[in-house]
């Protein structure tokens, strides 16, 4: 192997398939072998069966329905107020003295320590696992486009001004599309950790999703149930992660090589 | 009247903590003529992009002011073309969009926009690259895209910083005979940084020496080979001989410079 060599289409998705496999042997033989009881891990075979059973009598697909549309929803209303706050903030310094610190402070204090109080102030509806969403995101939505903004390269604002260019023209002309795919990029990762919050929020206080079918399936002792459910959200982040992907690079093919 | 009149312009950057305040420029006085193409010629750090960024308005005199058709310059503005060494042409846009920048930013008919941006990106040779993103080209397409760029906003004076700098020789002297031929057509107004010798003869009527920092005008040598001029000059006896003696004037800074380090 050589650093930093590129490796040809082929043998990267054989060598990727070939992880899932291994884990899947390492598992099988665990559970098959009777290494592991099987109260704590349920085997592969029964990990598919009682995921078709969730889909099948207990309407595990409204379940998923409710998941996604929290975490979008959640998403999309941060990223709405986080991103132009960000973009103000990176491009006007004034902006981000007054908001930088407490933002850095907020970012901090983790989503999930404030699930009580959300509860206690929103009850266990839905905008109260939209906020968990929303505070989890927000503040890194902001601080993460604010530096992007703010690392904007300064010739070629230069170039800018020397064609003419207003403040505004800067802005709209300059920062924004220089930006623009660090900011993408900065929503896809944050989307990912959004999936995280929404089934914390849905494990404490919540009678529909993904994360409340886990935490039903505990009381009854079925690892089958929650190492599928666990599976699921997985591929909805992976399926997620690759749109945006997909997008980003249809978007700005200007920013690869 | 004079075109661009720079009125004993001096730039002295603050010092930072115990470091003291350095002097990049000395106040300095030149003057300008319309259709003028001038040479600032200097070794590394004398402060001649220093001395162009503040025409540009890009950066604050510290002492004296600029004057621009008898009116001071404050801030950068579309009358001011520059062209940077770096490679600064926005990646996002394509050839036709770059050049294209600030005719937008004026606001100009579309039809008027697309005629000058076609004229332009014909004088500079990118027919059947306007769709191209920046990072398609090479140095000499994008310096040539950055020359359009400044030119399609008609400033009346282009400022151009080492544009050539990061070229390699055989691409250097092509674009050389461009941007003169550009100049021998237009009769644009031009001043031209650079520490090339040969580079600040060939183009220019006035070559300006500066000196070491804190640069200062060191010495103004006019340049009267005729035009068209063909790049056969360069290897002409007067030319050698202008240039021996720019040699000597730059290496005695050089040596300043050297010492210094």
């Amino acid at each position: 192997m050589t650093p930093l060599k590129p490796i040809s289409p082929i043998p990267r998705v054989v060598l990727g398939v070939l992880f899932f496999l291994l884990f899947f042997i390492a598992w099988s033989v665990a559970t098959f072998g009777g290494f592991v009881p099987k109260t704590f891990l349920a085997d592969p075979l029964t990990m598919l069966r009682e995921g078709w059973n969730l889909f099948v009598f207990y309407g595990f697909i409204k379940d998923i329905g409710i998941t996604i549309w929290r975490v979008i929803g959640g998403f999309i209303l941060a990223a709405l107020v986080g991103v132009p706050l960000g973009i103000a903030m990176g491009a006007y310094k004034p902006v981000e003295a007054f908001f930088e610190p407490f933002i850095s402070f907020a970012r901090y204090l983790p989503a999930s320590a404030f699930i009580p109080l959300l509860i206690l102030w929103a009850g266990i509806g839905e905008t109260q696992k939209l906020l968990v969403i929303f505070i989890g995101s927000f503040f890194q939505i902001v601080l993460m486009v604010a530096v992007t903004v703010g690392a904007t390269r300064r010739d070629l604002v230069e170039a800018a001004y020397t064609l003419g260019a207003s403040a505004s023209g800067i802005v709209r002309r300059v920062l924004l599309p220089g930006s623009a795919p660090a900011i993408a990029e900065t929503l896809r990762l944050v989307l990912g950790w959004a999936w995280t919050y929404v089934i914390v929020a849905e494990l404490i206080g919540a009678s529909s999703g993904i994360g409340h079918m886990i935490t039903d399936s505990q009381a009854l002792l079925n690892t089958g149930q929650i190492i599928f459910g666990i599976i699921v959200i997985g591929f909805i982040g992976l399926i997620s992660d690759f749109a945006f992907k997909w997008g980003n690079q249809r978007m700005f093919a200007w920013s690869l090589a | 009247m004079s075109k661009l009149i720079i009125e004993g312009v001096g730039r002295i950057f603050p010092g930072r903590g115990d470091r003291a305040p350095t002097e990049a420029l000395q106040p300095i006085a030149v003057t300008v003529e319309d259709n003028d193409f001038i040479s600032i010629l200097g070794p590394s750090g004398c402060g001649k992009s220093t001395l162009l960024r503040i025409i540009a308005g890009l950066d604050n005199p510290s002492s004296g002011r600029v004057l621009l058709d008898g009116l001071p310059v404050s801030r950068p503005g579309a009358d001011r073309g520059m062209v940077f060494q770096s490679y600064t042409l926005f990646p996002w846009l394509t050839v036709r969009e770059n050049i294209r920048f600030g005719l937008r930013e004026k606001a100009l008919p579309q039809a008027r926009q697309d005629e000058i941006v076609a004229h332009y990106i014909a004088q500079v040779g990118l027919a059947g690259f306007e769709h191209h993103y920046p990072k398609m080209l090479s140095g000499g397409m994008q310096q040539r895209t950055a020359i359009a760029r400044a030119l399609a906003n008609d400033p009346k004076i282009l400022l151009l910083d080492e544009p050539f700098g990061a070229l390699d020789h055989q691409t250097r002297s092509l674009m050389q005979e461009l941007l003169l031929g550009i100049w021998e057509s237009d009769r644009k107004t031009v001043l031209f940084v650079t520490h090339d010798i040969e580079e600040a003869i060939f183009m220019a009527n006035r070559v300006l020496v500066m000196t070491a920092r804190p640069g200062s005008i060191k010495s103004e040598t006019a340049v009267d080979f005729a035009h068209p001029r063909h790049y056969t000059i360069k290897t002409s006896t007067p030319f050698a001989r202008l240039k021996a003696r720019l040699t000597e004037e730059i290496r005695v800074e050089a040596l300043k410079v050297a010492a210094m380090a």
